[in-house]
């Protein structure tokens, strides 16, 4: 039995850590030589960490993928590419740590205290990506990012706040700092962006991002619907500004705020802990673990509760057989909540993810967890997180593996083909998926190496 | 003339005229189920006379077959054996348990999905969706190599024991296998030995050594398989049919009835386990 030799290897092969190559190795069969002939390669330490490693895939000619590549080719031969349909690694200059996908543009952002923490590439035409100077006049700005660009943040301490998470609605995003609070930039027609409105405001080219104020305590979570911002505060309260027609804002009334407002109803004197919006339905996980919604029912959302197509104040959503929720995630005309079992529940209109049977439900349907890995060689499997795009779901495991189902809108789901997919599917992303953001019609999704 | 002393007392029962000669079984027809190569050990499923029948069965229905791969981080031979010809060596004290677990989850994912891409079901049907649900999806017929199931049961550097079940699979795939898992931990590994543990429902538990290859040994071992089987029989309900569900199951029931069409005295079918 050979066995590597522990005696210290020379140094320039343990330090290059490379592979060294194959020298003058034969096909023909050697007898088994003992220990001591040959070079032992040390590929990786003992104390290497993980790489981090961002993906995306999706549409492309929005530039909301980030390689522009796919929208203007290198040279003459290449064709441009429109979908992707397998996950796509984007070289990032720093380790991104919180990404968010909005209607057609996508932000990536990095925990440092770097001066650049956040990235945006896509479509910018409202300035959602704040001001992206063109090469040849510093005065205009790009309507359309094709790789990731610095967002400049307009901050007190640059040099010591880092960005905690980023937030995309249809043309609007969010991103919250550690420090320094909340920024928001983009169209504030209907006040999302938390400022006053301006009558006739031109977007495109402007330099606002505004921080938010008005907050009574540290704002922990931001989420953004289509044209309105929620916002979570630590003592847990939520507060929302934007658009109101359906009701979307939780304030009471279906007009239009411009100025975060606490949301009351069944939320007062509940501690929340998580909220989530993507489209004009909003809800929230208090944190013993029930839920609370708001906003269209068109889609039968909130039909545990009432039956007219909207609700303006917040209502508690009893869930039958649910469990404790820790998770929930709201898409455009559907929902989904992960109890602490990791069991995934999904109710709404389109496609649920329970074969194409299911189009639509108004009380909470489980899905088998043997869709999700779970059989007798593996009993343990559990989902951690999900998220849901406009039409589509996505699910992370514990083991880092990443499920999606829904509508294949212009290749989001990443399966290799545009076919729609009725029940959870594996995505083969080269590594463990630690989180993902869904967009319309891309996604992005972050991962970790095996080693 | 006499075969061996064993011969004798089978002539008390079988035989009972003392003036036969000659071989006692001629020109018997062996047939050998799933392949097992020399350089494995375990269980191998071989048909005699009119059980080479059956045989044809067990190709065609989809049995999974379970493996124990015993593997040694620190080479790589040009065979993805230990005693190939060394093409590389590597360090391997930077492996965990856990970082193996983690190269273990994603060669299962990855497998996964292979199941659900092979079968030929039309993916945007119900019937799909139900078949996913139960674990029934997957190929038909021949297809590349899946493994349905794969974990570390014992893990000592250098050395490790992984347990795999899998379908169209080769040994030579499984070898690979190793050789691929040392790589995806950034080391080098080589398989030092493969055993088949079960091919679709015969196991190591009914099966007989080379030493007992004998035909008084074989009818003694189906015999006891009978008056076993009558046994559990008693034991179930009466008159409880099982439902055919699984491929597994018709193969059993394919097993059931090729066993009682056997005449007496003539060998139906014969177990065997190879040494390497």
């Amino acid at each position: 039995m050979a066995f590597p030799c522990v005696r210290p290897c020379p140094r320039h092969v343990s330090a290059g850590l490379q592979v060294c190559g194959y020298a003058t190795l034969s096909k023909a069969s050697r007898p088994q030589e003992k220990s001591s002939a040959g070079p032992v390669f040390q590929y990786v330490g003992q104390n290497k960490k993980p790489t981090h490693k961002v993906f995306v895939w999706g549409f492309s000619f929005t530039g909301a993928l980030g390689i522009p590549s796919f929208v203007v080719p290198d040279n003459g031969r290449k064709k441009p590419r429109k979908y992707q349909l397998t996950p796509y690694r984007l070289e990032t200059a720093a380790q991104i740590s919180s990404a968010a996908c909005g209607y057609g543009f996508s932000l990536i952002a990095s925990s440092t205290k770097d001066t650049s923490k956040l990235w945006g590439m896509g479509l910018n035409k409202d300035s959602q990506l704040g001001f992206q100077r063109t090469q040849h006049s510093r005065h205009q700005s790009y309507d359309y990012v094709l790789e990731p660009s610095p967002v400049a943040l307009p901050l007190v301490k640059p040099l010591q706040t880092r960005v905690l998470q980023v937030a995309c609605g249809r043309a609007h995003s969010l991103v919250l700092t550690d420090r320094a609070g909340v920024f928001s930039m983009g169209n504030n027609s209907y006040g999302q962006c938390g400022r006053r409105i301006v009558e006739d405001e031109v977007y495109s080219g402007s330099h606002i991002i505004h921080k938010i104020e008005g907050f009574s305590s540290r704002v922990v979570q931001v989420a953004c619907g289509q044209d309105h911002s929620l916002f979570l505060t630590e003592t847990g309260k939520v507060l929302a500004c934007g658009w109101g027609a359906d009701g979307q804002t939780g304030l009471g009334h279906h007009n239009i705020s411009s100025t975060p407002v606490e949301v009351g109803g069944d939320l007062s004197g509940v501690e929340v802990q998580q909220i989530s919006t993507y489209g004009d339905c909003s809800l929230a996980v208090s944190r013993d673990g029930q839920l609370f919604g708001w906003g269209n029912s068109e889609y039968r959302q909130l039909a545990s509760v009432t039956e007219a197509t909207q609700i303006s104040s917040p209502r508690h959503l009893p869930l039958k057989g649910c469990g404790k929720v820790v998770q929930a995630a709201c898409g455009g005309s559907q929902v989904a909540v992960l109890n602490d079992k990791g069991e995934v529940f999904v109710w709404g209109y389109g496609i649920l993810g329970k074969g194409p049977n299911l189009s639509e439900s108004s009380t909470p349907e489980m899905i088998p967890s043997t869709l999700f890995g779970r059989s007798e060689f593996n009993p343990s499997v559990a989902v951690t997180r999900i998220r849901c795009g406009l039409s589509h779901f996505a699910a992370v495991t514990d083991r880092g593996e990443l499920f999606v189902w829904g509508k294949n809108v212009r290749g989001c789901l990443g399966i290799g083909k545009r076919d729609d997919q009725y029940f959870p599917w594996r995505v083969t992303v080269p590594g463990q998926v630690v989180d993902v953001a869904c967009g319309v019609d891309h996604m992005v999704a972050l991962a970790k190496s095996l080693l | 003339t006499i075969l061996n002393c064993s011969c004798c007392e089978l002539r008390k029962y079988i035989f009972p005229y003392f003036l036969v000669t000659g071989p006692e079984f001629r020109n018997i027809r062996v047939g050998v189920g799933h392949r097992l190569d020399a350089f494995s050990s375990g269980v191998l499923v071989l048909g005699v006379g009119n059980g080479n029948k059956t045989l044809n069965d067990l190709y065609r229905t989809r049995v999974t077959r379970d493996y124990t791969l015993e593997g040694e981080f620190g080479t790589a031979t040009h065979d993805f054996t230990h005693s190939g010809g060394v093409m590389e060596r590597s360090t391997y004290d930077h492996i965990t348990q856990d970082k193996l677990e983690r190269v273990l989850a994603m060669l299962e994912g990855a497998n996964q999905k292979a199941l659900l891409m092979y079968s030929n079901v039309d993916m945007r049907s119900q019937e799909a969706y139900e078949m996913a649900v139960q674990g029934l999806l997957g190929p038909e017929g021949k297809s590349a190599p899946i493994l349905t199931g794969l974990r570390c049961i014992h893990f000592q550097p250098p050395n490790f024991i992984l347990e795999v079940q899998c379908l169209n699979e080769t040994q030579k795939y499984l070898r690979k296998l190793v050789h691929e898992i040392g790589l995806e931990l950034r080391s080098t590994a080589v398989c030092k030995g493969i055993r088949r543990t079960r091919d679709g429902l015969f196991t190591l538990q009914d099966a007989l050594t080379h030493h007992y290859w004998t035909a008084a040994d074989i009818t003694q071992a189906i015999r006891q398989y009978h008056s076993s089987k009558k046994h559990r029989k008693r034991s179930q309900s009466p008159a409880k049919k099982p439902a055919l569900k699984t491929s597994e199951d018709v193969t059993a029931a394919q097993q059931n009835k090729a066993n009682e069409e056997a005449a007496v005295g003539t060998i139906k079918k014969l177990v065997a386990e190879t040494s390497s």
